[in-house]
């Protein structure tokens, strides 16, 4: 504040008016708006047209010849069938607890089948059963 | 007052900003992010991604799967296109875009060819919640 006022207490002779004619600066040409402005709105409809929305998820599948595990312990064979679900053949309404007494550890390798009718949808609906209950090594095999 | 009579040609002349210096670096920002960013190639046919909550996908190389069981990676399709996808997932997942509608036997015939090709990880990618 005092260094604003400083040059008029130092110097009184030096005259108020350069400082006020600031405000009549010479009158730049300005850029034009809408030019700006049409370049870009295009550019956010290329990136709006070119972008993905909403990012995707992913289920990891173990391979059969890929995985490092080794397949132990009683069998742990889910069917998938366009409406029932079979483990070991027998028909369940909940695979993940009818897997949970045949299964050693968590990430014990659970094989899925689908019947001849079952989409991917259906079958991802079962395997997203399975890994909420943390069996998440699952095989898909033919 | 006479505090006030000063400060206010100052503030005024502030509130003028240089717009030509703003708009230089708004486009260096623009041609920065246009040079860095990977516009995510469109999917080769159409396709529904089946609808399941899991974890954020990590791969890089997409294959594709079609409800007819078309096969696509890039601008390769068929066998051509499996082996390309196995080569290109050396060292990160798999991502296979399978219809939601494809057959499951379809989807599981795939992942034994790819399997079979060498491929160590695969993902199977849906649409998250």
């Amino acid at each position: 504040m005092i260094l604003m006022i400083w040059p008029r207490v130092c110097w009184p002779e030096t005259k108020p008016i350069p400082m006020l004619d600031l405000n009549q600066h010479i009158r730049r040409r300005r850029i034009g708006l809408t030019p700006m402005i049409d370049v870009v709105f295009l550019l956010l409809v290329f990136f709006m047209l070119a972008a993905r929305f909403g990012g995707t998820d992913a289920i990891p599948v173990s391979l059969a010849r890929g995985g490092t595990a080794t397949y132990d312990g009683p069998p742990r064979l889910v069917t998938v069938l366009p409406d029932a679900v079979r483990v070991n053949g027998i028909d369940v309404t909940d695979p993940a607890s009818a897997l949970a007494p045949l299964m050693a550890a968590l990430d014990d390798i659970v094989i899925l089948r689908s019947a001849d009718e079952t989409t991917v949808q259906r079958l991802l609906d079962v395997m997203q059963q399975l890994r909420a209950a943390g069996q998440s090594n699952l095989v898909i095999l033919e | 007052m006479r505090r006030g009579l000063i400060l206010q040609p100052r503030s005024r002349r502030a509130s003028r900003e240089p717009v030509v210096p703003m708009i230089n670096v708004v486009f260096l920002l623009l041609i920065f992010f246009l040079m860095t960013a990977q516009i995510v190639p469109p999917a080769p046919f159409e396709l529904t991604l089946p609808a399941a909550e899991a974890d954020e996908d990590q791969g890089a190389a997409a294959l594709y799967v079609n409800a007819n069981g078309d096969i696509a990676y890039e601008a390769l399709r068929g066998e051509a296109a499996l082996t390309q996808a196995v080569v290109a997932s050396e060292d990160a997942p798999l991502r296979l875009f399978a219809d939601a509608t494809l057959n499951a036997s379809a989807l599981a015939r795939v992942l034994a060819q790819l399997s079979a090709l060498g491929a160590t990880e695969v993902e199977i990618v849906t649409e998250g919640g």
